[in-house]
């Protein structure tokens, strides 16, 4: 990263959050993949607007049968043994922009888009899900200890002794059929929440064991012993003392896990258990895709290289807010990995 | 004259040359003996005759186990004819056609040079209930077998065998005119008498046919070799069915497809089973049609179902629109030119088919009628299974139903369990209209009729009647027709059925799929026998 060997000094004055702003100014590379970022949510938001104003058609909509004037030729969208129309880019006025997704004859630049739409929605908030439940289950576990610690140490150890992938798997094979009931909570199997659900939930014990861990080291800080002298409740310490010191750590993990949480949905719904079809993801994408690869491979290419770019920058971006937020967590990280000697107090 | 004289003798000649190259592609001529080597893109369900119940398990077993009576093998719909195998002659029906008596041939063996009796046709039926075999639906109707299959003790008091004479007798508790059908199935297969009652897939039991089973590695692979009492005397009693031209075969499983293709076009593998995928299938049908690849056109339905006894579609001009709107020529092309579309019951090969479509792609049409019954329920849900194009043939159904104005939810369950686990069960929720296909057990109308549309297929498990459709009247006539032996009058009756179903649109039948015979440049592709019910037939295989 182009951080500054001085970095996280700052004039007198400055709130942390503003040294950290600054911080994260100077990191060129993180603010060029940030703007990579910023302009992939701006394609896929772009969804609606491309599908009516240009393609003049909807993601599941599909064309068969119909012909499209390109150049003025027209051409089939399928031909009579199958085969889709590949890209004719503006040649049709920007229908059919990047050809055809297969048999059924979608546009596929329209299924791109919102393909991305549904990818980010998801990798948000199964993040954001994972995040709020392990946040709370580190505050609750680091803070009480003992047989609370342990009660929820060993449950996200059992989840964490699966292989991610095959529990995701198991997950929405299972609940393909019947969808999820518990309660007055009533998710239709097909739906986005379930994948959602699943992928925020197997994810909890890889956030919550370093926060808990995070919590066990805050809890024996001065302020913290001040707040219970000063007669604060554990809930009042857990949300009003050590979240707040949480929080730096809770936005780097947040935004990591996001990437992890879109490239966990592209390998379910590859395997045909994540978004389910009329819906399209760029994981299922890439899964409709590699049917056709031999003939059409920009069918998987596509969508491959904007998971590709979405989880480079939101990673880039991620690490140079890391690093921005809390210098000492990289200089620790390169002294866990011999590239140098770790400076101050380890947390 | 001299002229004349040349002309002659060039005429001669050319009719000659044309005489020797006709003897050269349906003759005797050609390679013997070798290895035959082919692959299949999954191991099939069985390799026991009592058990499988698969097209893939069916080829391979075709030319091993041999029932009493078998198919002919030839192409198309000369393969339909039913001949005699261990059999002497096909069965006398006699006792208004509820006793069948046929004699097994004298000295036919199995591939252990055990004997082959009688009795062991009695023995194989009574295997068949021990199981639990996916077969027995097809042997309820001999007398004494319903209540074999409960007790699993005792004996199937309708089955009398000689060992002496050879003579087996089958009495029925009602005439069914498919019996003589259900006798050619591989589940009639002769096995000796104590072969456990149990999968034998691991150590296939010995064969009556030309190659027996010799080395099975499950998952992996099977090879046959030629069955040594073949030679000795089944092949001079049973002459119905070929010899064969290769001494082994050896058959790998290489699930995927384009591999299969690769190792065919450099000559590794002889032959595939599965069709090439949808990719590469205009291609590969472009450059080897003729050649190397035929397409093959078993007898099958695809179609969607719609269930007839809830909302929206217990209405039957909401089923008519749903028949106008879906379009078998998009279907066509999602199939990758793999589909033949037809919209009707009776696939086109099958006794008693007479083409007719009651509804021609009209949306104009389907939205008029939909607005005319104006159903209340508009939500439904759509099913379909996740193979490669039926999950698109589900796709596309779900569109034609969206843009027909129901609020759609589309359920795509893995094929393993699409069938009868979901789809099959009345217990599972929302079984409104889906997608399924059909493929015959065996050419006799009646195959479709009786499981997908007589009431008295609705179950509660295990349920072939999709659309639970129940019309006495047309259930009446299935059940009547299925007494009587299969004759012209009766194929017009059938003809008559398709179209009284049709007129209620319980299905949306949209075409029957193609499979395909790919072979290397080294197999005469000319002499490759592909029977309408078996498939491949292994014994036609032959190097140039």
């Amino acid at each position: 990263m182009a951080s500054e060997p001085n970095a996280e000094s700052g004039p007198a004055g400055a709130s942390p959050w503003g040294l950290a702003l600054r911080r994260l100014r100077r990191n060129r590379v993180a603010l060029a993949f940030g703007a990579l970022l910023v302009l992939i949510v701006a394609f896929v938001l772009a969804a609606p607007l491309w599908a009516e104003q240009v393609a003049e058609t909807g993601p599941n909509r599909g064309h068969t049968l119909e012909k499209i004037e390109v150049d003025g030729q027209q051409r089939e969208v399928v031909d009579v043994e199958g085969r889709p129309i590949g890209p004719v880019w503006l040649g049709a006025g920007g229908k059919f922009f990047l050809g055809a997704d297969g048999r059924l004859g979608r546009d596929e630049m329209v299924r791109l888009m919102y393909g991305g739409r549904a990818s980010l929605f998801i990798g948000f908030s199964a993040t954001l899900l994972t995040t709020v439940l392990a946040t709370v289950l580190a505050l609750l576990a680091g803070y009480y200890g003992g047989w609370v610690d342990s009660l929820i140490s060993r449950v996200l150890d059992t989840i964490w002794a699966f292989p991610v992938l095959l529990l995701g798997i198991a997950l929405g094979i299972a609940l393909a059929l019947g969808g999820l009931k518990i309660g007055p909570l009533e998710i239709p199997s097909g739906s986005i929440w379930i994948t959602i659900l699943i992928i925020g939930g197997v994810l909890v014990p890889y956030m919550a064991r370093p926060l808990r861990g995070t919590v066990l080291s805050l809890r024996e800080k001065e302020f913290v012993e001040a707040a219970v002298a000063g007669g604060a409740g554990p809930l009042r310490v857990m949300f009003g003392e050590l979240l707040p010191n949480l929080s730096s750590t809770i936005i780097v993990f947040f935004t990591l896990g996001i990437a992890n949480a879109m490239l966990f949905e592209a390998a379910l719904s590859f395997l045909g258990v994540g978004v389910q079809p009329p819906d399209t993801s760029w994981g299922s994408m890439v899964g409709d895709g590699f049917e056709l690869i031999g003939s059409s491979p920009l069918l998987t290419i596509l969508p491959g290289t904007m998971i590709f770019l979405t989880v480079l920058s939101v990673n880039v971006f991620g690490d140079g807010l890391r690093d921005a937020l809390d210098p000492r967590s990289k200089v620790l990280l390169e002294a866990h990995a011999g590239i140098a000697e770790p400076e101050g107090t380890p947390i | 004259m001299r002229k004349l004289g040349l002309i002659l003798l060039v005429l001669g000649l050319a009719a000659c040359s044309a005489l020797g190259m006709t003897a050269c592609g349906s003759g005797s001529s050609g390679k013997e003996g070798g290895t035959l080597t082919g692959s299949y893109a999954s191991f099939p369900d069985y390799l026991d005759p009592a058990l499988s119940y698969t097209a893939e398990g069916w080829t391979a077993m075709y030319d091993t186990y041999l029932p009493l009576l078998t198919y002919a093998h030839a192409n198309g719909t000369d393969g339909n004819e039913i001949v005699p195998a261990l059999a002497e002659s096909l069965p006398k029906i006699t006792n208004g056609d509820k006793t069948y008596t046929l004699t097994l041939r004298k000295g036919l063996e199995y591939s252990d040079g055990t004997p082959v009796k009688a009795s062991d046709f009695k023995s194989s039926i009574e295997r068949l209930f021990k199981l639990n075999s996916p077969g027995t639906q097809f042997y309820e109707s001999i007398v004494g077998a319903e209540e074999f299959a409960r007790t699993k003790s005792g004996d199937i008091s309708g089955i009398e065998a000689d060992d002496e004479t050879g003579k087996i007798t089958i009495e029925l508790t009602r005439p069914r005119g498919t019996f003589t059908n259900e006798l050619g199935m591989l589940f009639a297969a002769l096995l000796p008498a104590g072969t456990p009652a149990k999968n034998l897939t691991a150590a296939p039991p010995p064969a009556t046919g030309p190659y027996t089973i010799a080395k099975v590695e499950q998952g992996r692979a099977w090879s046959y070799v030629r069955n040594p009492a073949w030679a000795r005397s089944n092949s001079e009693l049973v002459s119905e069915v070929p010899d064969g031209h290769f001494d082994k075969i050896e058959i790998s499983i290489v699930s995927n497809s384009s591999t299969q293709v690769n190792e065919i076009e450099q000559d590794e593998t002889q032959w595939m089973q599965t069709p090439p995928p949808a990719d590469s299938y205009p291609e590969i049908k472009d450059k080897y049609e003729g050649t190397q690849f035929r397409v093959e056109h078993p007898i099958n339905l695809y179609f969607f179902w719609m269930n007839t006894s809830k909302a929206p579609f217990d209405d039957l001009k909401v089923r008519q629109a749903v028949n106008y709107a879906v379009d078998s020529r998009a279907l066509e092309r999602i199939y990758s030119g793999s589909l033949v579309a037809a919209h009707q019951i009776l696939p086109e090969e099958m006794p008693g088919h007479e083409a007719f479509d009651l509804y021609p792609h009209s949306m104009a049409k389907a939205k008029e009628l939909l607005a005319e019954a104006n159903p209340s329920d508009r939500k439904i849900t759509v099913w379909t299974n996740d193979e490669d194009v039926n999950k698109e043939a589900g796709v596309y159904y779900n569109g034609v139903l969206e843009e027909l104005g129901f609020d759609t939810t589309l359920k795509v369950i893995k094929a393993t369990v699409y069938f009868p686990p979901v789809i099959g069960s009345k217990k599972t929720p929302d079984l409104d209209t889906g997608w399924f296909d059909w493929y015959q057990d065996y050419p006799h109308p009646n195959d479709f009729f009786q499981p997908l549309l007589s009431g008295e297929s609705i179950a509660p498990v295990f349920n072939t009647n999709f659309a639970q459709i129940d019309v006495p009247k047309l259930n009446e006539k299935i059940a009547r027709l299925e007494q009587e032996q299969l004759g012209p009058e009766q194929e017009t009756e059938y003809a008559e059925l398709d179209r009284e179903y049709m007129e209620l649109a319980p299905l949306v039948p949209y075409g029957t799929n193609t499979v395909s015979t790919f072979v290397d440049s080294e197999i005469d592709l000319g002499k490759v026998i592909f029977n309408l019910t078996f498939g491949q037939d292994l014994t036609s295989f032959q190097l140039k």
